[in-house]
């Protein structure tokens, strides 16, 4: 007996859709075998995460908060990567869309602007930022050939040190020089009050604060969509991400198409770091602790992999990443193990990638050919 | 030395069995030709024979020994090698490296590596048997001739008692190919057996000494060479009486110039195969041919025409309009069509849709601003797939899940709409069966008859002779025409260099 | 003399760099065989926690705890490849997004902090840790004292391993096979060579080494266990396979660089002297100076001399099973 493994001529469209969640049950099931391993209840454990990313007071709201930069950064890998190219960097763009946004924050709003122009200004600038700095990969892979996926993993590191340098190791212009905690610790400026993001209550199930960038991830996945789907620019895209001979062959500007693509994956990994300032911290946030030990560039991967590079579903795939993330945030402590949540998440992951091949070939048992015919 | 012999051998893959209860058996001593056209299965056994594919059923025997071959490595540890059309060498190694790779015997069971004990043993083989190479010479150095050259000493050296070769004269010209079938009767003089897998009817009577003919999946026959001529062969192939060559153009044609192509030159990245002063015209209602064999430019030639490979010099217009450089939008938009030889690589994207390809250039008419018309898009595959009988399950299927000849239907559906003027046509039948190259030189012949000016581009003498109302022959980079588009000897000799 | 800074920079070069060095060397092996191991950051960690466990476990003199701690950290490192192995070989996942979830599942914020925690590992000082074999009379000799003999076992044996790889590589037949898996695998199959067994074979190498890397910082350069020890050790691993052209001797040659720059900083910083921004540029040159050589290397003529290896990345699926 042999396994053999066939490309499927014909992809049943039910088969993916059965297969992600399944994985996703099989993941939960391997997870929970770890923590049986290691004594603890896996049962409980489970109830003890979902409530405190979805029902207990106030978690809904932890979880969007957690949530908006992993739409951001997944929608960004998203609209990279389903044309086969691997923006790794995001990581580094929403770095670089934090601190040009922030800057158009400060200055903007320190002139006094009316708030929806200086937060519309953060949103362009943090586009801005994140996409210049995609485009350096993005330079090299069109007009050099060089892999952008090496060369954008490079420029994280970069970006995350110019990020703690601006804070920690200058006077620079985002640093906080007044008051007395500015000589204590180094923190960012904070933004003054007409650059801060609204936050919108849902009036549903007791209120759901959804911060204006969640409002944004939402727009730019319909954006990207419809970019992606229904456009011009789209379809040469997806020729281009499909075969770059056919590519060239029909006319297709590939040089331009690879830095656009990377350039708009750029800018909303970019729009998602000018949200975390704007929504969340309000403050450029340059603490090697902080911002840049969340890893939602790498986590935005994730999510897009998961969700199969589709701009929706990676709102909701997001969603889950992010309730994740926030329940292993909220119960840390003793009794709840830590570095659970990357396990799960990695699980989850492995058990996806291992469904793939399912959906893409059939594995079947067959007899070896050994003996002699009749 | 060896004989094999197969038996009841049966393969299947999703879709189609490949190899139908076939028996077959070469002798030492012999050069056995196994002709068949694309798709007939002749592939599918000798990678059966050589280790690469299993059976279902069925069994092999080397004289009279049965054999199981796991992999490619059994096969050639049992002394069955195989010399494959797309070679299977590591580019960035030498010549020695690529000899001794994956070798269990002697010099192979040691651990550490000795390539100078390998360099000597190559050179005394390539002397033998008349395949000169260097053996510190790295694969990306070499060019197509030579690295044949290194994949038949590969066998040579693994000692193999039966070599197949697979359509080995396709990147060979007229002369090396005569070398090589001269390496091959020194071959099986020495009691070794020679398998040679080809479609060319020429060929196969100029080497063998017997030939067995395949079709859709099993053997049609057996035959000494000396006994059949290429008609009773070609028969036997398709399983009718052909008219091997059939004439499909009738008058003359008499249009204006339509492409003109004047002193243009484009670089390759060997010298042999840059384009050096391409001078020539197509009026409209001709078909003008350029022979030739395939890698001494006619690729770069048909890019350059086509915008896409950067003109070192020269121009080109289509009716009257000087094509910009290194463009190809601007060569659409003036209306030129090019069917490109590499079909799946380059004419259709393989993964999207029946409806993307087809509008694959013109999705950029009749959008609404930035906007696509899906509906329209939609449309116009399913007229498509109608007028050219696609045989497909609708516009949403992938092009890869397509035949070859399908696929090659889409690309003329798409190149041949719009305001059509001048069309290239490289290498359009190549690996097709024989009802598509019928459909698809006919698409041609048509166009012509409309008054569109083709180009073709073709390594098929017989597609030439079909087509051509002029003929033009392409060595190292140079055009020569020829006065007689009938003059097939006068063709072969310019093909291999002569004058 | 052995105080001057450039004496010091090359010493602590070598100790830094010696997990980059480690983690490279194993990245390097799992690259020639034609697979893109992104999670050596994982790995590493996965390493570090359960060298240190293994360590804190053993209750035998120096000698044979610290030899058991770095093999336990080798064979987690290498459970941790081999679930890599198994998605990017046998199921032909895409070898980047298999990486980068060994990351996450691995890494910091993953199994590696569950571990160390769940085992408590985190404040305990450690029973036994590597330290400098040769006796101080040698380590006082001038400039060669400090930089030859001053360094703990786990760096000379890198030495040794750097040599031998080479070796490996370049003149031994299993050497030329792997080369041929990762630069053509059809042809090595054809040629007879066990592709996947090749693959596995190295993705597994490197997954030892990767868990020998972690376990240099928790049992020589700490050495305690903290969670994220590693601080991207394992990104930069990655970065210097590349900026060593694929070839052991240069990622000995760049792992010390890489570990000079990280000493740079704070030597001058004890020294008062001040560059402006040198912590900025000593962090960032190093992947600066890897973007810069990426560049060079795909540069069409540099590319088949210097280049990757050309089936680096790509899962092999021979023609029919």
């Amino acid at each position: 007996m042999r396994v053999t493994v066939e490309r499927r001529l014909r992809q049943p469209r039910w088969l993916a859709v059965v297969v992600p969640v399944a994985s996703l049950f099989v993941a939960l099931c391997i997870a929970g075998l770890v923590l049986v391993a290691t004594g603890h209840n896996p049962i409980s454990s489970y109830r003890r995460l979902f409530d405190a990313a979805f029902l207990s007071n106030g978690a809904l709201d932890q979880t969007l908060i957690a949530a908006t930069p992993l739409a951001f950064t997944g929608l960004a890998a998203g609209a990279a990567f389903r044309m086969r190219i691997f923006n790794i960097g995001a990581e580094g763009q929403l770095y670089m869309g934090a601190i040009v946004g922030s800057a158009a924050g400060l200055w903007l709003g320190g002139r006094g602007g009316a708030s929806p122009f200086v937060i519309a200004a953060m949103i362009v600038a943090g586009a801005l930022g994140g996409a210049a700095w995609a485009s350096i990969p993005g330079v090299f892979r069109a007009f050099f050939g060089t892999s952008e996926i090496l060369t954008s993993l490079m420029l994280n590191y970069v970006a995350g040190y110019i990020l703690t340098y601006l804070i920690f190791q200058s006077e620079s212009y985002w640093r906080q020089t007044k008051g007395f905690n500015a000589t204590v610790f180094p923190t960012g400026k904070p933004l003054p009050s007409n650059a801060e993001w609204p936050t919108w209550t849902l009036h549903t199930q007791g209120g759901i604060a959804l911060p204006l960038g969640a409002g944004v991830t939402v727009l730019a996945a319909v954006v990207l969509w419809v970019l992606y789907r229904r456009t011009r620019f789209g379809f040469e895209v997806q020729v281009l991400g499909d075969s770059e001979g056919a590519a060239r062959y029909s006319g297709v500007r590939t040089r331009r198409k690879i830095l656009a693509v990377m350039a708009i994956s750029g800018a909303v990994a970019g729009i998602g770091g000018a949200s975390q300032v704007g929504d969340f911290s309000h403050a450029l946030d340059g603490d090697p602790n902080g911002l840049q030990k969340q890893s939602y560039g790498y986590s935005g991967i994730v999510v897009a992999a998961l969700a199969r590079y589709n701009p929706f579903a990676v709102l909701l795939v997001a969603i889950l990443i992010g309730g994740l993330d926030s329940a292993g945030n909220a119960l840390q402590g003793a009794d709840f193990p830590s570095g659970l949540v990357g396990v799960i998440q990695g699980i989850i992951l492995f058990t996806t990638l291992g469904g793939e091949l399912l959906v893409r070939h059939r594995v079947r048992l067959v007899r070896a050919a050994e003996s002699v015919a009749a | 030395m060896a004989t094999i012999t197969l038996k009841g051998i049966t393969k299947r893959f999703p879709g189609v069995v490949a190899n139908d209860d076939v028996d077959f058996e070469a002798t030492a001593g012999e050069v056995h030709a196994l002709l068949g056209e694309n798709g007939a299965g002749k592939s599918t056994l000798s990678h059966i024979m050589s280790g690469l594919y299993r059976p279902d059923e069925g069994e092999i025997r080397l004289d009279g020994v049965p054999q199981v071959f796991h992999s490619p490595r059994d096969a050639i540890d049992a002394g069955v090698c195989m010399v494959h059309q797309h070679f299977r060498l590591v580019d960035r190694f030498t010549v020695a490296e690529n000899l001794i790779l994956g070798d269990r015997r002697g010099v192979g069971r040691k651990f550490q590596l000795d390539p100078g004990a390998v360099v000597e043993q190559v050179r005394m083989l390539g002397e033998r048997y008349r395949l000169p190479v260097d053996p510190r010479a790295r694969i990306w150095q070499l060019s197509v001739g030579e690295r044949q050259r290194v994949e038949v000493l590969k066998a040579l050296y693994e000692e193999a008692k039966v070599l197949i070769l697979d359509e080995p004269t396709a990147v060979l010209t007229p002369d090396e190919a005569n070398t090589l079938f001269e390496t091959l009767r020194e071959i099986v003089a020495e009691g070794r057996t020679v398998i040679f897998i080809s479609h060319k009817l020429n060929e196969v009577k100029a080497v063998s000494d017997r030939v067995t003919v395949m079709r859709a999946g099993k053997v049609v026959a057996t035959v000494p060479t000396a006994e059949a001529t290429p008609q009773s062969l070609a028969s036997l192939m398709v399983g009718r009486e052909l008219d091997v060559t059939k004439r499909r153009r009738s008058a003359a044609p008499e249009g204006d110039a339509v492409l003109e192509v004047q002193d243009v030159w484009a670089p390759s990245y060997r010298a042999t195969t840059s384009l050096k002063g391409a001078e020539f015209t197509v009026n409209g209602g001709e078909i003008v041919a350029i022979a030739g064999v395939a890698g001494n430019g006619q690729r770069e030639l048909a890019e350059a025409i086509a915008g896409l490979r950067p003109r070192t010099k020269g121009t080109v217009r289509i009716g009257g309009r000087a094509i910009r450089n290194g463009d190809p939008r601007h060569a659409y938009r003036a209306g030129l069509g090019y069917v490109p030889e590499d079909r799946l690589g380059t004419g259709v994207a393989p993964n999207l849709s029946l409806s993307m390809n087809v509008e694959l250039k013109s999705h950029r008419h009749g959008t609404i601003g930035p906007f696509l018309r899906m509906s329209r898009m939609r449309e116009r595959a399913e007229a498509a797939i109608r007028t050219y009988e696609v045989k497909a399950p609708g516009p949403h299927a992938e092009a890869a899940t397509l035949s070859g000849g399908n696929i090659q239907k889409i690309v003329l559906a798409r190149e041949f709409a719009g305001n059509l003027k001048a069309l290239i046509a490289a290498s359009p039948t190549r690996g097709l069966d024989v009802s598509a190259v019928d459909t698809v030189q006919r698409h041609i012949a048509e166009a012509a008859d409309r008054g569109v000016a083709v180009l073709l581009i073709s390594e098929d003498l017989d597609e030439i002779l079909a087509l051509a109302d002029r003929v033009l022959v392409m060595y190292e980079g140079r055009l020569t025409p020829v006065d007689r588009r009938d003059d097939v000897d006068r063709i072969g000799v310019l093909m291999a260099g002569g004058a | 003399m052995n105080n001057s800074l450039l004496v010091v920079l090359i010493a602590s070069g070598i100790a830094y760099g010696t997990p980059l060095l480690y983690g490279a060397l194993g990245e390097l092996l799992a690259e020639r065989s034609g697979v893109l191991n992104l999670g050596v950051e994982g790995m590493m960690l996965v390493g570090a926690v359960m060298g240190f466990w293994a360590e804190q476990r053993v209750h035998a003199g120096a000698v044979l705890s610290l030899i058991v701690a770095v093999l336990c950290a080798a064979f987690a490192g290498m459970v941790m490849s081999a679930i890599h192995a198994f998605l990017v070989i046998t199921l032909r996942a895409s070898q980047i997004v298999s990486g980068l979830a060994l990351t996450i599942f691995a890494g910091a914020a993953g199994l590696s902090s569950y571990l160390g925690s769940d085992l408590n590992l985190a404040d305990v000082p450690a029973h036994h840790a590597f330290h400098a074999v040769f006796p101080s009379s040698l380590q006082n000799w001038p400039i060669v004292g400090p930089i030859v003999f001053g360094q703990n076992p786990l760096v000379y044996a890198s030495w040794v391993l750097v040599a031998a790889i080479a070796y490996y590589l370049t003149r031994t037949r299993p050497g030329l096979n792997v080369r041929s898996v990762g630069e053509a695998p059809g042809a090595a199959d054809a040629m007879g060579i066990n592709v996947v067994k090749y693959r596995y074979l190295h993705v597994l190498a490197g997954g030892a080494l990767a868990g020998v890397a972690g376990a240099t910082f928790t049992l020589a350069i700490t050495p305690q266990w903290v969670s994220g020890i590693t601080g991207g050790a394992g990104w930069i691993a990655i970065a210097l396979v590349i900026f060593a052209f694929w070839r052991p001797e240069l990622c000995l040659v760049g792992a010390y660089f890489f570990g000079a720059l990280q000493a740079l900083a704070p030597e001058l910083q004890a020294r008062n002297i001040s560059l402006g921004p040198t912590e900025l540029w000593t962090n960032a040159i190093p992947y600066i100076a890897t973007v810069i050589v990426l560049v060079l290397v795909s540069w069409r003529g540099a590319r088949r001399r210097l280049g990757a290896p050309a089936a680096l990345g790509v899962p092999y699926v021979r023609e029919e099973a």
